[in-house]
């Protein structure tokens, strides 16, 4: 008669020493699945937000004929946001976003200057005074086979690379 | 008539008070008793406590910030739905509908400043009020994590203004909101991607409207609905607004919990006999509920609470309005992406920070304003002592209230040199 209720409470016993670590375990595990898709989640919306296309102007443009910039000339175009230079037979397109905050530059005697917080560049777009970190941008110039001046804004180049036209 | 006919009479006799008693089952309180149980029995007066200290009552003590606040957020919300009847997120239609707000929406012009204003006062009453609570020191335990939620609502408040601030489409809102991307743009690792999330492009334009348009209208206030709540919840579960230390120890009071279920005492609470009673309504911790004895420092939250809260509400309202009546909120030139304005300046709030920026692009805009926002997180876990608690300036907290003291006048002051004496070129001008 004592045996069995003991042989039980044994079973019972190691039962338990089992399923315990084993409850823990799946516990665990779905704890790390609920927050691991909490994460992910919170990552996905974020590749959501980012966008694969944009709908603004495209970063390579063509910007006219090299007849239409006369040697000496740096003519900015503001809504592309550069500035082509023509030295001799050398073109170049410099950015005129300000590499500070994103103003955009204009055109001074002394290079380039900006309106919002007063940085100041050379006519190469090195910075020689204000608070912006580093120069501005200069950007791939390419000739067309129609004969047309191409800026890719993607392109960024070593400052003082002129296209020869 | 028989006794069915009576008592469907009755009924129609007693429809009109039926229907009151479904709506509201306390009547008006005439005892102390009916006072309690009008607080707890109505949802909108339920987050009130039954009983409040004579101290949070004191408009020396808070200045009411927090309250007109909430007022604000309010009043933005109701101004904001109805202008949103009339708004366009498109770069080609906004500015046209802001014009028509002024020509052919009636109210649209009142609507309009009722909505900037209260933004722009929002911003420094949340400020002010955070300031408060420092001074005070109520952010210590056991409120330290409402403190975190205040900062949070703060931040909140500040980027709820800031999306707000490029929906008009004219210039200074479009300045505006290059120079304050720029800056989340500074950011190490993340910075450049964040901006381009927020912006949904390279530059600001149409997707960063429509993006900045959801961001205020659903986004962040419902964001800080949620943590307003909890915020107003945190203020109950930690003991009502901080308040000094008592002097004398008391005996722990006997909790005496009666049987009696809260709901029916509410019904009930008009034919209860005379003499106080209460249901335990809930644990609060640090200061203990009095049963039986009343705490002297403390009176009913209907009527005196809800007297100065109705005042707030009608001091808040009226002051937006007097200020919509005589000030209109600034509408500029349609947005020229070609000519920034010389100086393009950030919203008011953040002119400290684009000073700051004028210095040390990364230091300023990310370095300097993350060092102070982390220190303000986790201040009241290292600042614990008990000593100035819910007093103004505490000999005790001399140190503290000092430091905090120096960040807010260096902040201003940056703010002021921001805002009056920066000129073209963001050059050292003299306003006078």
């Amino acid at each position: 008669m004592g045996a069995a209720p003991r042989t039980v409470e044994g079973h019972e016993h190691r039962s338990g020493e089992e399923q315990i670590p084993r409850r823990r375990f799946l516990a665990w595990l779905s704890g790390v699945g609920l927050v691991g898709s909490a994460l992910a989640g919170v990552f996905s919306t974020f590749v959501f937000m980012k966008p694969r296309a944009t709908y603004g102007q495209p970063n390579r443009f063509r910007i006219g004929r090299p007849e239409e910039f006369p040697p000496g000339a740096r003519i900015a175009i503001d809504p592309k946001r550069v500035c082509i230079v023509r030295e001799g037979n050398k073109v170049a397109a410099i950015s005129t976003t300000c590499t500070h905050l994103g103003c955009i530059v204009a055109p001074s005697a002394t290079g380039f200057q900006c309106p919002c917080h007063g940085s100041q560049f050379d006519v190469d777009g090195n910075v020689t005074g204000g608070p912006a970190p580093k120069a501005l941008s200069w950007f791939q110039v390419t000739l067309t086979p129609s004969g047309e001046l191409e800026v890719d804004k993607d392109n960024e180049i070593q400052t003082g690379t002129y296209l020869s036209v | 008539m028989s006794n069915e006919a009576k008592s469907k009479w009755k009924n129609v006799v007693d429809f009109p008070a039926n229907v009151r008693k479904s709506i509201f089952r306390n009547p008006l309180p005439s005892s102390d008793r009916g006072r309690a149980a009008t607080s707890f029995s109505n949802f909108f007066l339920h987050i009130q406590p039954v009983r409040v200290s004579r101290q949070a009552l004191r408009p020396t003590y808070t200045m009411g910030l927090g309250l007109i606040s909430f007022f604000l957020f309010v009043i933005l919300t109701v101004t904001g739905v109805l202008l949103m009847f009339y708004y366009v997120p498109s770069t080609t239609q906004a500015y046209d509908r802001m014009l028509d707000l002024r020509s052919s929406v009636a109210f649209g012009v009142i609507l309009r400043n009722m909505h900037r204003w209260s933004a722009h006062a929002m911003v420094a009453t949340v400020f002010l009020h955070m300031c408060r609570v420092f001074f005070t020191g109520s952010y210590k335990p056991p409120r330290e994590f409402n403190w975190m939620i205040g900062v949070a609502l703060f931040l909140l408040t500040l980027l709820s203004s800031f999306t707000g601030y490029l929906l008009p489409w004219d210039q200074l809102a479009f300045w505006a909101i290059t120079v304050g991307t720029s800056i989340a743009g500074y950011a190490p690792l993340v910075g450049k991607t964040v901006k381009f999330i927020l912006l949904g492009d390279a530059t600001v334009g149409q997707e960063a409207l429509l993006r900045f348009y959801v961001l205020h209208v659903v986004v962040l206030p419902l964001a800080l609905t949620l943590l307003v709540a909890v915020h107003f919840w945190r203020i109950r579960k930690d003991g009502g607004l901080a308040k000094p230390e008592e002097v004398e120890t008391e005996p722990p009071v006997e909790v005496v919990v009666e049987p009696e279920p809260a709901l029916a005492m509410a019904t009930r609470g008009a034919h209860a006999e005379p003499g106080r009673r209460f249901s335990l309504q809930g644990i609060v911790r640090g200061t203990f509920v009095k049963v039986d004895k009343l705490n002297p420092d403390t009176v009913f939250s209907w009527p005196n609470l809800l007297i100065a809260e109705l005042f707030v509400l009608l001091l808040t309202i009226a002051g937006v309005m007097a200020v919509s009546f005589f000030f209109n909120a600034p509408l500029e030139q349609p947005v020229n992406v070609m000519h920034p304005p010389n100086p393009a300046k950030a919203p008011w709030y953040f002119l400290g920070l684009q000073e700051q920026v004028s210095y040390s692009a990364f230091w300023g805009g990310i370095g300097v304003p993350g060092i102070e926002l982390l220190l303000l997180v986790l201040l009241p876990y290292f600042d614990r002592g008990k000593a100035g608690v819910g007093r103004w300036f505490a000999r005790q907290r001399l140190l503290a209230n000092s430091l905090f003291l120096i960040c807010v006048v260096v902040n201003v002051i940056l703010i002021v040199i921001g805002t009056f004496f920066r000129g073209a070129n963001w050059q050292f001008v003299s306003p006078f």
